[in-house]
């Protein structure tokens, strides 16, 4: 006998729910600002998935903060997924109660609240992921029942333009839609003729233009008058003993200023070493203003952009043979993809970080500070489903000792991890630490696991003022702790190096000190930059670089 | 002793304060006077259990350009925000002194003896003014600093050279507005009270002293020279702005009171109507004033590259 099942409960509940909010819901889908809590009332019920778009760089603001206006007598223990938790209504919404689960990917400037929150049972900690890792879940297990997003523009039909900083848009709407969810978006404006579709209006069911325009953060916006000496002879090490050495062609750059001088000096130092069209010809990475010198010189092929970057438009616009851009002409980036191409095409990675351990698992989480790892971790570490082999690939893993321990005599490459950073960081701080703060972390906020971004088995090199420590050619983990000991200075951990060991560290290519490596320490400073102010990469854009204000010194 | 003429590339925002000593002037001809060597320290940070510079954070000395023994006093923004106190400030009158000293003795011996010979003093300024630690001593500095300048008049020229990170601020904002001629970059900043000042005492709502763009247009370069409190409009590098002060080494003294911005009865007159002209204009932005001054695109002509503006901008006429 067949009972009678209903399997269409969630598209019931959701017409259910937008009936209740169709007084709000105008022609086009428009929604006027002050009717905006109203409606997320009609939409949202406790204990709900939702999403409130947001990353490292744009934010549903808006509707964050609508969200917080609600009653949290009637509307409480909503479960956040959503990758950053940047702003403060993200966490107020958990100190009134609106909010209890939260399962996210970074924290930014909130990072202490979460911690506090966790450890005052305000917030209950899902997982700390990364991004692909989140968005992966989206669609298995943690698919918001509601997104609140946020785009440039909408039409009168609703279609939505998320154009330059298009971003995790795309993920967010396909997995909410698409399993019967409700899509709110604020926009900047509407308008009769949007540039290009973005998000088709069918998949969005409610349209607020907000009071002003969303936040967004110019986070790889990094001013070259700040490039210190100390960055150019990091940089100048990576180039010579890492780029030069791999012949690395595919990488992405971190958001520090090691890689910024790296990119300031690819037209200078990596032009005497020969390197144009051998290194950095396809990158994954954001807008980053540094890279305008290295592009207008002919440096690179393609980039692909997790995100925008302020005051980039035009330049992108004016370069679209280097860049994704859409028929409109402004770029289309795409967090989701970026990542993937992170993840599986890219050859290196190559950024900076707060702290190694003697084994050298790299973190940048702090005592009381739950940050996250944003994507960082994706790109850091040996993609394991790659299959595809280019040179410095295959030579990085050709250079791995052990390797037979572990699949006997085949071959296999492997993914250039490369973490730089003075042996001494901000306020003196040493990078180098026998233990990580992060355990510290783990114990304060009830964590699972302290919180790693890099572990120790996928970083293949550590870049500092020291030399360069190819870990990936050490045969066993007491020569790689060795190597660490060379790299980290006057550090407690580089004050128990052996100089006798770390001679013979120098005479297996295991570890190399600038002289072994033929660098000048005496070159390593300002004259070498290829653009040594803001200004500079203004006019080397030929103008079309419009920086933020606050990075304007003219 | 660095290259000279490596130096010379150099940006002059990024260059130490001996650097721009020594580069100013032609190559292999600075003696600095009262060197670190001289361990002339401020005896008030050594009561205040300060740390210390042996040339307390000016550089004085002399050079040539061509035939022109050129005095040259130079501020360093990394020690202490290149504030004057009782030490730099006495160097500095030392070395004007010494070069209106010299002047007299030259033109004496050599009545005949070309403009172009007679000494010239050049001020590269760095400072935010007074050293707030040593209060009475530190303004005392200025006031002598500035009576050095009147001494001066007439007699040797004084050029003021601005365009390294810290600006020209405080009293010695007022100091470099008594030389006789002012030479910046447009990285250069001059004025009297400081951004973080003004937004301290008057608020983010009056002046956001985060907003770098704001900060510039208002005190940069390229506003000043727009307003005539700037002379000369120079590219960021040690050559250009020793170019601008070899060509005011073929000047003769009295060239220099055209170029004055304060100092006779008809400069008083002057600024009186730019007062003025404020009162009626309101200005809520310095691009007011740009407009103001026949510049239809102030956006445009503060973005576009340094010789694009000097060719196009309009200066404002009071």
């Amino acid at each position: 006998m067949k009972t009678e099942q209903r399997w269409d409960k969630l598209a019931a509940d959701t017409r259910q729910r937008l009936e209740a909010a169709s007084a709000y819901i105008g022609a086009g889908k428009r929604v006027k600002a002050e009717d905006t809590v109203a409606l997320l009332k009609a939409v949202i019920r406790s204990g709900d998935r939702v999403n409130i778009e947001g990353n490292n760089q744009k934010q549903a603001d808006f509707l964050a903060d609508c969200l917080n206006k609600v009653d949290p007598a009637e509307i409480h223990d909503l479960h956040m997924v959503q990758s950053c938790v940047p702003l403060a209504s993200h966490l107020d919404m958990f100190e009134r109660g609106i909010a209890k689960k939260l399962d996210f990917a970074f924290g930014g400037p909130q990072a202490g609240r979460v911690a506090k929150f966790i450890r005052e049972g305000k917030i209950q900690l899902g997982a700390i992921h990364t991004y692909l890792e989140l968005f992966g879940r989206y669609f298995l297990d943690l698919t918001p029942r509601v997104s609140l997003i946020c785009a440039y523009e909408a039409d009168r039909e609703g279609n939505l333009y998320t154009g330059f900083n298009t971003e995790d848009t795309p993920v967010i709407v396909e997995a909410t839609k698409f399993r019967q969810g409700i899509v709110i978006a604020q926009v900047n404006k509407i308008v009769d003729k949007l540039p290009r579709v973005d998000i088709p209006a069918d998949w969005v069911d409610a349209v607020v233009e907000s009071p002003k325009p969303f936040f967004i953060e110019p986070l790889f916006t990094r001013d070259p008058g700040l490039v210190t000496d100390n960055h150019i002879l990091l940089g100048m090490l990576a180039l010579k003993g890492i780029y030069a050495e791999y012949k690395v062609k595919r990488i992405n750059h971190g958001i520090g200023f090691l890689t910024s001088a790296i990119e300031l000096i690819l037209p200078t130092y990596g032009a005497e070493l020969g390197l144009k069209g051998e290194v950095c010809t396809h990158m994954v990475l954001n807008p980053h203003p540094t890279m305008i010198p290295a592009i207008e010189d002919g440096w690179v092929d393609t980039i692909h952009c997790f995100g925008g970057e302020l005051g980039m438009e035009d330049y992108v616009k004016a370069r679209s043979d280097i860049f994704f851009t859409g028929p409109d002409g402004s770029l289309r980036s795409n967090r989701a993809f970026a990542q993937t191409a992170g993840h599986y095409a890219l050859d290196m990675f190559i950024g900076g970080t707060l702290q190694i351990d003697e084994w050298g698992n790299s973190s940048t989480a702090t005592a009381n500070r739950v940050s996250g790892f944003g994507g960082a971790p994706n790109m850091g570490c040996d993609a394991k489903g790659r299959r595809h082999a280019t040179e410095s690939w295959l030579k990085c893993g050709q250079e791995v000792p052990h390797m037979a321990d572990q699949i006997g005599a085949m071959p296999r490459g492997k993914r250039l991890v490369v973490q730089g950073a003075e042996t001494f960081g901000e306020g003196r701080a040493p990078t180098f630490v026998e233990k990580l703060d992060a355990w510290q972390l783990a114990e304060n906020a009830g964590l699972d696991l302290p919180p790693v971004m890099i572990y120790g088995d996928d970083v293949t090199h550590i870049v500092t003022e020291e030399g360069v420590a190819y870990l990936n050619r050490a045969p066993d983990m007491a020569t790689r702790m060795a190597a660490i000991r060379a790299a980290a200075g006057y550090t407690e951990v580089g004050l128990k190096a052996d100089p006798a060991e770390t001679r013979r560290l120098r005479d297996a290519n295991i570890f190399k000190t600038p002289e072994d490596l033929g660098i000048d320490r005496n070159r390593a400073n300002r004259d070498l930059l290829a653009a040594r102010s803001m200004r500079d990469l203004v006019d080397i854009s030929g103008g079309l670089y419009n920086p933020p204000a606050r990075f304007r010194n003219w | 002793m660095p290259n000279w003429n490596r130096l010379q590339t150099n940006s002059f925002l990024e260059c130490s304060a001996r650097d721009r000593a020594v580069g100013l002037v032609d190559e292999g001809s600075f003696v600095e006077l009262g060197g670190p060597f001289d361990r002339l320290v401020s005896p008030h940070l050594v009561a205040l259990g300060e740390a210390v510079e042996n040339d307390d954070g000016i550089v004085t000395g002399v050079g040539r350009i061509g035939a022109r023994p050129v005095f040259v006093i130079s501020q360093e923004g990394r020690f202490i925000g290149g504030s004057v106190g009782e030490v730099g400030g006495a160097k500095m009158v030392g070395i004007i002194d010494m070069a209106i000293d010299f002047n007299d003795r030259l033109v004496a011996e050599f009545p005949d003896l070309p403009p172009s010979a007679r000494p010239l003093v050049a001020i590269s300024f760095e400072t935010g003014g007074v050293r707030l630690h040593e209060a009475n001593a530190g303004l005392l500095a200025h006031a002598e600093v500035m009576d050095a300048l009147q001494r001066a008049r007439h007699k040797v020229p004084v050029v003021a050279l601005i365009g390294s990170r810290i600006g020209c601020f405080g009293g010695m904002g007022f100091v470099a507005a008594a030389t006789d001629a002012i030479v910046m970059s447009e990285f250069g900043r001059l004025g009297l009270t400081g951004p973080e000042v003004i937004e301290q005492e008057m608020g983010k709502d009056e002046f956001d002293a985060s907003n770098r763009a704001l900060v510039y247009r208002t005190t940069g370069g390229r506003h000043k020279y727009v307003m005539g409190d700037a002379n000369f409009l120079v590219d960021d590098t040690v050559a250009a702005f020793r170019a601008q002060l070899a060509d005011l080494c073929a000047l003769p003294v009295s060239s220099f009171e055209a170029m004055r911005r304060i100092g006779s009865p008809e400069l008083v007159e002057k600024q009186l109507r730019g007062v003025a002209l404020a009162a009626e204009l309101k200005p809520s932005d310095a691009r007011d004033v740009w407009r103001h001054a026949g510049n239809n695109d102030p956006v445009g002509l503060a973005d576009g590259p340094l010789a694009d503006f000097r060719k196009s901008v309009r200066r404002l006429a009071l």
